[in-house]
């Protein structure tokens, strides 16, 4: 490996993946590989100093192939990024990210703007989704420092970018978490408002959709939870995670497995 | 008919060394120093923004003196060899003894093969850890490698700052006992340097896996003390 040395007619600048392609680094498309392992439901959901992350830990193939799969990572130390889809492309996917926002740091010498990172990934979603059958999905949440706020990223198949300003889902379990975080909602929610929320969401998809995991109290394994806000990415100890999915389990055991009435 | 005239390679190398020499004394000076817990670098520099001490990667910093834009191209370069590298192997296996080295193979091909020497000489610091000491590069203009275990001093006119850096120099300097030796042997003895006229970073741990720290404004007024 030589030294990268590029004229300034050439040069692909400071993002990682322009330079990537330029060297011939990044990987090629074969249609007809295996699909592999899916990963399945990440939520966040906005509240009043910050975004809440929840993500199930369970790789899917035609059985469970990992249970403690780690979907949600900082992306940078303000920035959570989250993938649905093939997990092996989604990994590979993070790393870029991961990547590519601090090389960007270090060749110029200024931290990439939080929409700049959301912009950033299309073009990687759209070439990786419209080449291959190893779909990728991502959800990108940080808090952005120029405007001091929280904000949410979704992305669909094509590499559109959309910011959402309330929540958003994505993978198999979507719509069970979509649906409890439509009930559950309000514009102010604070902090534990939003994580039990986000739990909770998160508990309905893992009740209903076979591929994504819910709380596993035997293997003493429980969904991702994370929280970013000024002080950046924070990912809450697994003790905690626990109480919150025990709460809700013991609130569905007495009422029989029924979740209607108040939001429970 | 073209019309070569025969130079002898003494003399060749002789001018391009002259022109690259001073081409890199009309810069200030850069000293880099170990310190009891990492690596200081320290350039005498009064722009903000264009700077001569560089972030490569997560234990790995360059510093760079003379032509800005020369230096700054090996810099970018050398971001993308270590990025790269990390990203196709593992955090790990990015070492600062192999892009010195690069540094070194590509400073030395312009040296005899291109119209002009570069007019750069450059450094690269690698913090150490339990299994290996810290490392200093100090690559020349043309080449040349050196090793160095206690300092280096990067620049046209470097003597003065050895000796005083050789005078002060001690195996279990403080980050601020370094620092302020640094600047006091930059100075020279008709002169002092300013808080603001200092580009000063450090290598060090504390801050998880990046070791690159600026030091700037209070933080470094209060280090010079």
């Amino acid at each position: 490996m030589g030294l990268p040395l590029y004229n300034a007619h050439d040069d692909p600048g400071p993002s990682f993946f322009r330079y990537a392609n330029a060297a011939g680094l990044t990987t090629s498309h074969d249609p007809d590989q295996v699909a592999s392992p899916h990963a399945t439901t990440i939520i966040a959901v906005r509240y009043v100093g910050g975004v809440v992350m929840v993500g199930d830990r369970q790789a899917t193939g035609s059985y469970i192939a990992s249970r403690d799969v780690r979907k949600i990572e900082a992306a940078d130390r303000y920035t959570a990024l989250a993938i649905s889809g093939t997990a092996a492309r989604g990994i590979e996917f993070i790393r870029m990210a991961q990547l590519s926002f601090e090389h960007y740091e270090k060749m110029t010498d200024a931290v990439l703007s939080l929409e700049g990172k959301a912009n950033y990934l299309s073009p990687i979603i759209q070439r990786n989704n419209l080449t291959s059958p190893l779909v990728v999905l991502p959800l990108l949440a940080g808090w952005d420092l120029n405007h001091q706020v929280g904000r949410i990223f979704e992305y669909d198949g094509a590499g559109g970018c959309y910011e959402r300003v309330d929540f958003a889902t994505i993978g198999s379990g979507s719509p069970f978490a979509e649906n409890t975080l439509r009930l559950g909602f309000r514009s102010d929610l604070d902090l534990e408002a939003a994580l039990d929320l986000g739990a909770l969401a998160l508990y309905e998809a893992g009740d209903n959709d076979p591929s994504t995991g819910g709380p596993d109290f035997v293997r003493n394994l429980f969904p991702m939870m994370v929280t970013i806000d000024a002080a950046g990415f924070q990912e809450l100890s697994n003790d905690d995670v626990a109480n919150r999915f025990r709460v809700i389990n013991e609130r569905r055991t007495q009422s029989g497995g029924i979740a209607g009435g108040s939001l429970r | 008919m073209s019309n070569y005239f025969y130079v002898a390679p003494e003399q060749l190398i002789k001018d391009r060394a002259e022109f690259a020499q001073k081409g890199i004394a009309r810069g200030r000076s850069i000293v880099a120093a170990i310190y009891d817990t990492g690596v200081v670098m320290v350039a005498e520099n009064p722009s903000a923004s264009l700077n001569k001490i560089s972030e490569i990667y997560d234990r790995i910093a360059f510093a760079g003196v003379g032509k800005y834009n020369e230096f700054d191209q090996l810099r970018v370069s050398g971001i993308r060899h270590a990025d790269t590298k990390g990203y196709a192997y593992s955090r790990e296996d990015v070492e600062a003894r192999s892009l010195a080295n690069l540094y070194a193979q590509y400073l030395g091909q312009v040296f005899t093969h291109e119209m002009k020497p570069l007019e750069v000489e450059i450094l690269v610091a690698e913090l150490g850890n339990d299994l290996r000491p810290p490392q200093l590069y100090h690559i020349a203009y043309e080449g040349t490698i050196t090793d160095e275990d206690r300092f280096a001093v990067l620049g046209g006119e470097t003597e003065a700052i050895v000796v005083a850096l050789e005078e002060e120099w001690s195996a279990t300097w403080s980050l601020s006992e370094a620092l302020r030796a640094a600047v006091g042997a930059l100075a020279g003895s008709d002169r002092t340097l300013e808080a603001a006229d200092l580009e000063v970073a450090v290598l060090a741990e504390g801050n998880g896996r990046r070791a690159f720290r600026r030091i700037v404004d209070d933080g470094l007024v209060a280090l010079l003390g």
